[in-house]
This record gives C-alpha cells, sequence and structure tokens, in this order.
C-alpha cells in the first residue's frame, strides 16, 4: 500500500495502481474486521472511501491526499500492533478527522489545515498551507455547447477554488454578427487564481471538457510561502533530506528560483525522488515480513550448518598439506560436504512451507462474527489443514480465503427460515479443504447455501454494464461474472462485504500465484470455489519403494495398505489389465517394473515373471474413491521430500506430480497418485501405457534435475 | 425547482438516485429506458439527465445521440452512469455527446457533487 501510494505520487492518474491501493486498504479493513480490531476497521473504512473516491477519478490525488494516505498507512500500523480495542491514539484520531474531512468535500474550500501537534502534522505545510498562483487557459472547442457543457459554470467552479485576481475574455476570434453561429463557442479565457489547492484539483474542475477545450494550467508559485521550506539545493541533493515528505517539500520548493516554472518540469524530479524512495515497483510488490518456524527445524539447519563447517575444515586442511595419501579421505569431505550442502538447501526450503491450518483457524471467528450478525447458523468445517504450502502463497491466500469465507457466510447460507422452508438443516456448514491433486494444491471453499442464481447475476451485469442486456451466455459464464471488477450482488454496501471488490481481489491474488479459481454452484444446495495453485515448491510425507533399480516416492496420504501380491489373487482378465481382488474389490495393478530397468525380467517369460511377482507387493493407493495397486519389489521407508516441479524442464508427465532428491543425491520420481487413478487401467494397453510413461519419465528425469542444478537450481526458488 | 430525469432500468438505482436528488432539492423525474425517456422528454424539457448506459429496448447511448437531436435539449447537461473499466464505453458516451460521467458505485454525496460540476 506504501510503496503504490508513493508510486501514486508520479503518477496520479494510473487507476491500476489506485485499485491496488484500494484493494490493499479494503483487505486490511478486512483482516481486521475478521480479528475484531474495531477501531482498525472504522478507520480503514473512512481511508476506503477516500480511495474509492479517488479511483472514480471524482477527486483527484493530489500531494495533501497522498500525504495523508501515507501517514494513514504508519498509522495503520500503529494500530495492528496495538491491542485489538485500544482506542485511537490521538494522531490516529486527528488524520481520521482530516480523512473525513476530505470525504465531506471541503477539502477545496477549507483553510489551510491549521498546524497539529501531532507529528503526522509535521510535513503537512509542503502542501496544504502553501498559496498557489495558477495561471489558467481554457480554450473551449467551437463545439463544446453540443455535449450541454456550459463554460460559465466550470469558471465558477474554478473561481470557488480560491481567489480570483483576473480573468480575461479573449474575443479575437469571435466572427462578425451575420457570420455568428450561436451554437458555436467563440471565446476563449485565461483566469489567475490565488488558491490552496494542488494543481490536481485545479485540472480537475476541466475533468469532462479535456476532449472539447485546450487547457494549460501553469502554476507560478510565488515566493510567499510561510517560511523558507528548503533551499532549491536540497532537490539536487536528495540524501540530505531523510523523509518523503521533506523530500517533495524541496522539490515543489524548487519553483521560488524560477518565478515562471512550467509545472510540467517538476513531475519529473519528483520521480527521480520517489524512484529514490522505492527503488523499484516490482521490489515493492514482494510480500515481506516474518516467519514463525518450528525449533526443531531450526535445531536441525543449525547441526547441519555445524557439520558443513567440520567437513569444510577437514577439506582446507587436507588441501594445506596435501598428500596423494589423503585423496581417498579428501574424496571423502567433499563428498559429505556435498551431501550437507544439499540437504541444508532442502530443510531451508523446507523452512518456508507452512501448514494451511494456520490460516485456516482465523476463519472460525470471521464465520462466528457473521453468523452472530446475521442471525444465521453456521459451522465451519476444515479439512486437510495439514497440507503445507509455501509461506508466501500463504500470505497471499489469506486475503482471498477471506473473501470467499465472507461470501459464502454472508451470501450463501440462507437465514434458517429459509433453510427449514428449502428441507435443509437449520445450520449451514461451510468446509474449508485442502488437498494435492495432480501436483497442485487445490483449496476449496464449499457452502450448502443458496448457490448463485445465474439470473441475478444476469441482470446485475447488465446493470452495471458489464455484459449487454442481450448477451447470450451460460449459466457459468453468467456465474463467472461475480469475479468482474465493480460486480456486487449485494445493493447496500455493509462494513464486511464491502463495495463489490471481493471476488475481484480473489482473482487477482490467485493470478498472481500462476492459480486458477473455478467457481460450481446450484440454485438451492450451494456453491463451491476452487482454488488450484502450483505445487512449485511444496513438501509431501512419502513413502518411498523401490521398483527395479528404481526409487519412486508415493504420496503417504494417498497410501491405504500395503498387500503381499500372490498370484491367486491376481485376476488377469482377457483383454483388460490385471486386476487384484482384496476383500471382494477388484483393483487395477500396475506394473511400473516392466519398465523400470530391469532389462533381464524382460526376457522372462509369462510363467518366471508371475513368480517373481509373487515375492513382491502391490501398494494400494487411492484418490477419491478410485484405487489403484502400484506393484513394488520393495517398501524402503517414509520420509518428508521436497516436491520440485518437471514442468520447467520436461513436458507435462501424466502419472507424475515431480520429482524429489533423495539424501543419497539420487533423484525420484514422485507418483501422482490422482493422475494415475484418473485414467482408466482396466484395459491391459492403457495400462501399460500409463506404465511405460511414468517409467520413460522417471529414466530422464535425472538428466533434467541435473541440469537444474548446473543453472543455479533456480528452479528450485520459488520467489 | 430543476429539474433532473434518471433513466436506469434498475428500480434500486432509479430509487437511490432519485431520493438523492429529491433530498438534494432537485425534481426529479424516472424512466426505465431510453425510449421512455424520450416519451416522457416530448411532455416537457428537463435540466439535466442522468442515464444508464446498458438498458433493454433503447440504450443509453442512443438516447443521448437522440436527445442531443432535439433543439430543447441539445446543450444540457447529460450524466452517464458508467461502470470502472469500460473506457470504450465512456468514450462512445463522449462522442455521443454525454457532458460528464459517474462511476458506478457512488455514494450520495458524490452524486450531488457532481451535478453541481455541470449544473449552470
Amino acid at each position: 500500500m506504501e510503496s503504490g501510494l508513493l508510486n501514486l505520487r508520479a503518477a496520479p492518474d494510473d487507476v491500476e495502481l489506485l485499485n491496488a491501493i484500494f484493494r490493499a486498504a479494503h483487505s486490511i479493513k478486512g483482516g481486521a474486521g475478521s480479528f475484531g480490531l474495531n477501531s482498525l476497521v472504522r478507520f480503514t473504512h473512512s481511508l476506503e472511501s477516500l480511495l474509492d473516491r479517488l479511483r472514480s477519478a471524482e477527486m483527484s490525488a493530489t500531494e495533501e491526499v497522498i500525504d495523508i494516505l501515507l501517514h494513514s498507512v504508519d498509522v495503520l500500523r500503529y494500530l495492528l500492533g496495538a491491542e485489538a480495542e485500544a482506542e485511537l491514539p490521538a494522531e490516529a484520531a486527528e488524520l481520521h478527522e482530516r480523512v473525513e474531512t476530505l470525504l465531506a468535500g471541503q477539502a477545496a474550500a477549507a483553510a489551510p489545515p491549521v498546524a497539529e501537534a501531532a507529528p503526522a502534522a509535521e510535513a503537512q505545510p509542503a502542501t496544504g498551507g502553501q498559496l498557489n498562483y495558477y495561471k489558467v487557459e481554457f480554450h473551449p472547442d467551437r463545439e463544446i455547447f453540443a455535449s450541454g457543457t456550459n463554460p460559465i459554470v466550470l469558471l465558477r467552479n474554478l473561481a470557488a477554488l480560491g481567489t480570483v485576481s483576473s480573468c480575461q475574455i479573449h474575443t479575437d476570434e469571435l466572427p462578425d454578427l451575420a457570420d455568428l453561429d450561436p451554437e458555436q463557442c467563440y471565446l476563449s479565457w485565461t483566469v489567475e487564481l490565488a488558491s490552496n489547492c494542488p494543481e490536481a484539483e485545479v485540472r480537475e474542475v476541466f475533468e469532462f471538457v479535456e476532449h472539447l477545450a485546450e487547457i494549460r494550467i501553469q502554476c507560478v508559485e510565488a515566493a510567499a510561502a510561510p517560511q523558507p521550506v528548503a533551499a532549491p539545493q536540497a532537490a539536487v541533493l536528495p540524501a540530505s533530506s531523510g523523509a518523503p515528505a521533506a523530500a517533495v517539500a524541496a522539490v515543489v520548493a524548487v519553483p521560488v528560483a524560477a518565478p515562471v516554472v512550467e509545472r510540467r518540469q517538476t513531475p519529473d524530479r519528483r520521480q527521480a525522488a520517489d524512484r529514490r524512495q522505492s527503488p523499484s515497483r516490482s521490489a515493492a510488490s514482494g510480500e515481506s515480513g516474518s516467519i514463525r518456524v518450528a525449533i526443531d527445524k531450526v535445531d536441525r539447519l543449525i547441526d547441519l550448518v555445524g557439520e558443513l563447517v567440520i567437513a569444510h575444515v577437514m577439506a582446507a586442511q587436507m588441501v594445506e598439506d596435501f598428500e596423494p595419501s589423503c585423496l581417498p579421505k579428501l574424496r571423502e569431505a567433499v563428498a559429505a560436504m556435498e551431501r550437507n550442502t544439499r540437504e541444508l538447501h532442502e530443510r531451508v526450503m523446507a523452512v518456508r512451507m507452512l501448514p494451511v491450518g494456520t490460516v485456516f483457524q482465523r476463519y472460525t471467528r470471521t464465520v462466528y462474527d457473521i453468523a452472530q450478525a446475521t442471525g444465521k447458523q453456521i459451522r465451519l468445517e476444515m479439512e486437510g489443514e495439514e497440507t503445507e504450502i509455501d509461506k508466501s502463497m500463504l500470505e497471499l491466500l489469506g486475503d482471498p480465503l477471506t473473501h470467499l469465507i465472507r461470501n459464502s457466510a454472508d451470501h450463501g447460507i440462507e437465514a434458517p427460515e429459509a433453510r427449514l422452508a428449502a428441507g435443509k438443516p437449520e445450520e449451514g456448514v461451510i468446509t474449508l479443504r485442502a488437498f494435492h491433486r495432480s501436483g497442485r494444491i487445490v483449496i476449496e471453499i464449499e457452502d450448502d447455501g443458496a448457490g448463485i442464481d445465474p439470473k441475478k447475476v444476469r441482470a446485475k451485469g447488465i446493470e452495471r454494464g458489464l455484459i449487454a442486456a442481450d448477451a447470450q451466455l451460460s449459466d457459468d459464464q453468467l456465474r463467472l461474472l461475480i469475479f468482474e471488477p465493480g460486480f456486487s450482488t449485494k445493493e447496500q454496501i455493509s462494513d464486511l462485504s464491502g463495495r463489490g471488490v471481493g471476488m475481484d481481489v480473489v482473482k487477482r491474488n490467485v493470478q498472481q500465484l500462476s492459480g486458477t479459481v473455478a467457481l460450481a454452484s446450484e440454485v438451492g444446495s450451494g456453491s463451491t470455489v476452487t482454488i488450484e495453485l502450483p505445487l512449485t515448491l511444496a513438501i509431501l510425507e512419502g513413502l518411498l519403494v523401490r521398483v527395479g533399480e528404481r526409487t519412486l516416492v508415493l504420496p503417504l496420504l494417498s497410501v491405504v495398505e500395503t498387500v503381499p501380491l500372490r498370484d491367486n489373487q491376481i485376476v488377469r482378465l482377457a483383454e483388460k489389465g490385471e486386476v487384484v481382488v482384496i476383500r471382494d474389490e477388484s483393483i487395477p495393478l500396475l506394473r511400473l517394473s516392466r519398465y523400470l530397468g530391469l532389462a533381464q525380467e524382460a526376457k522372462m517369460d509369462e510363467a518366471a515373471s508371475a513368480e517373481a511377482h509373487n515375492r513382491r507387493l502391490a501398494v494400494i493407493v487411492a484418490a477419491g474413491d478410485k484405487k489403484v495397486g502400484l506393484v513394488v519389489d520393495e517398501l524402503l521407508g517414509q520420509q518428508q521430500v521436497v516436491v520440485k516441479s518437471l514442468e520447467r524442464h520436461l513436458r507435462k508427465v501424466d502419472g507424475l506430480m515431480g520429482a524429489t532428491i533423495l539424501g543419497d543425491g539420487c533423484v525420484a520420481p514422485i507418483v501422482d497418485v490422482a493422475g494415475v487413478a484418473a485414467m482408466n487401467l482396466f484395459s491391459l494397453q492403457a495400462a501399460n501405457k500409463v506404465s511405460q510413461q511414468i517409467a520413460l519419465a522417471a529414466q530422464s528425469i535425472p538428466a533434467a534435475v541435473h541440469v537444474e542444478k548446473e543453472m543455479g537450481g533456480s528452479a528450485n526458488a520459488l520467489v | 425547482m430543476r429539474k433532473v430525469l434518471i433513466v436506469d432500468d434498475s428500480v434500486s438505482m432509479r430509487q437511490m438516485v432519485g431520493f438523492t436528488l429529491r433530498q438534494g432539492g432537485y425534481q426529479v423525474i424516472e424512466a426505465e429506458h431510453g425510449q421512455d425517456a424520450l416519451n416522457k422528454l416530448a411532455g416537457g424539457v428537463v435540466d439535466l439527465i442522468i442515464t444508464d448506459l446498458n438498458m433493454p429496448v433503447m440504450d443509453g447511448i442512443t438516447l443521448i445521440k437522440n436527445v442531443r437531436m432535439q433543439p430543447a435539449m441539445k446543450s444540457k447537461p447529460i450524466l452517464m452512469l458508467t461502470t470502472e473499466g469500460l473506457a470504450a464505453k465512456k468514450e462512445q458516451g463522449k462522442a455521443a455527446g454525454a457532458t460528464g460521467w459517474i462511476v458506478k458505485p457512488f455514494d450520495p454525496e458524490k452524486l450531488l457533487q457532481t451535478l453541481a460540476k455541470v449544473l449552470p
């Protein structure tokens, strides 16, 4: 938000930027709401209203406004650190008042704010208190009357901003009476105005006629500044001024030296100043902050660093007085270092992984509050809280989830009477669910409420001007409209559910994470929003199995059981695949070993191969209600593995979600259980094809990961 | 008392704008769509028109074009209700002869302020 505001100073008309800031404020309000930080909610609500006006170009982002907003950010920071019910500190209250004053539309008319005692006011004189002299040239097009514009109204509005010292009317274009067309405008004006308003506000008077007139506004700054603000040199030597506001003050003060300076020059300098303050826009958008790490994770890291240091000392000593005889020892030390380094790398990555439960927890309160406020009965259920997700993703997910939960509770779940009338239990249920699917993290928010009525969405979409009145759209297409900016199906603006920016925020944030949002809804039975995020970096608990010469990883969560394979359990269906019958259930078998590096097996005949199979195991994995048996030679153990995406180096392989590097340096492919289970495996051909595909990919992985390492392991880093 | 014609197919929008304007001391006439608005204008001129753009029967752009062809209404201010992000619509409206615009959603206060910007 802060950096957005700083950028806004350079580009006051940047709508995207304004939207971003607005969303930030809205999210803060939402977050504060779910934590019950009432003073914060009130404060941000005012801020939001102010931003809303900026956004709709009803007010312009003048220096004064931005200044107030920047100070507001400081206050927000303070409030966040303060107790939930703490009263606004004096300066915050005062700022709040100033925001409200601006909202009341008195900014233009109000006297320059009196110097306040609070520190927040210190930077104020830079913009608000200064009397500016403007020379405004207004040369309307001949056709300006055709737009219903009355130039006199504009001049009157201009005059209302301050004191007009002179108003010249230019009549030189006026034709002879005979040639005069009464519907054309032949006049133009030059107005000299003394006003406290910043230039943007003066320009705003002409907002509606920018395309219908030539408007030139020169700021002829008088040397009437209340006190020498700063020497002009200050602008050239920006390092001397610490606070941003001071820097701006310096820049604004430049024209003192040159009495008539085209205002056009100053933005360049202002931009330069801003560049200094916020080194780059892209850096500013990155999330910062702290992370809470379990102590045992940290201990393990320290251990590893310790081992690394020892290995290094050993190696260094050996290199110091080198004899050919210590070569094997040196090799050993280097190998140890390599292992340590690799593990360290992975552990550090793992530090970023947090269970989604940490974010899910807070919604209990959100739902409770909404239930209280609306008299509904709502229960929040959570599934898969232990699913780990990268911290940076988790942070960005917080806001979208808040909006979605709130939408479900506020708009989705019906009042108890309505539910009973619809034959549903009084209590509505919202389910928050996280799981892995096909190498992606999926988060679902499901409610059993009223669902989204496409007819209402359509009507609203037409009213909001999002679709044409006669647009032919399917129900699903219509429902997608709710993700459009400016859409809200609720008529009133409530404190919690805002101005229809919610779903917009959701889509933006998820897209920022290269994810997708899907919506399924049925009128009367509820809605499900599904967020899918790429698994660029995630950790899962894996079961390590040996198949032939290869090690494979199966996500432990999807393993149902392991059974020894005996011939009498295997049924070969003619023209179909093999199934193993366990407790009267036929489960298709996948024999990865056929394709995984066991050359001699290929030479075996069916009988011998079946005999070999007898010593093997079938690991039964499940995704949903679909089960698959994977034939493996041995179970190696269970271990947390860091999932590395293959897509950067290989095309997406059906059946594999990624790979991981094991402690001994081997690369192990991770089987995508959901992906495999979704295939039709009750055909021998299909089963063989799937097995072959997985095996082939598995064999090509080591090379790919090696390349990745050579490239500096950049594919591992999420940020 | 100055007369304002508000044209919007959404009853709630008409109610909200109407209520605000009556509070602000204007006389309000409502129309459901462009054709309805033209019919009502045949009964007498107004000082200002506020119109939505997407409406059944006759949309706002067509309405603005029609109004600008009527001698009595030629130079009266017309404000269009637009949605953020529909810059193209706004341009169409400007080309058709709209005086200004109000971005939805807006609050009552802002509506009155915008009116003051264009009404003599």
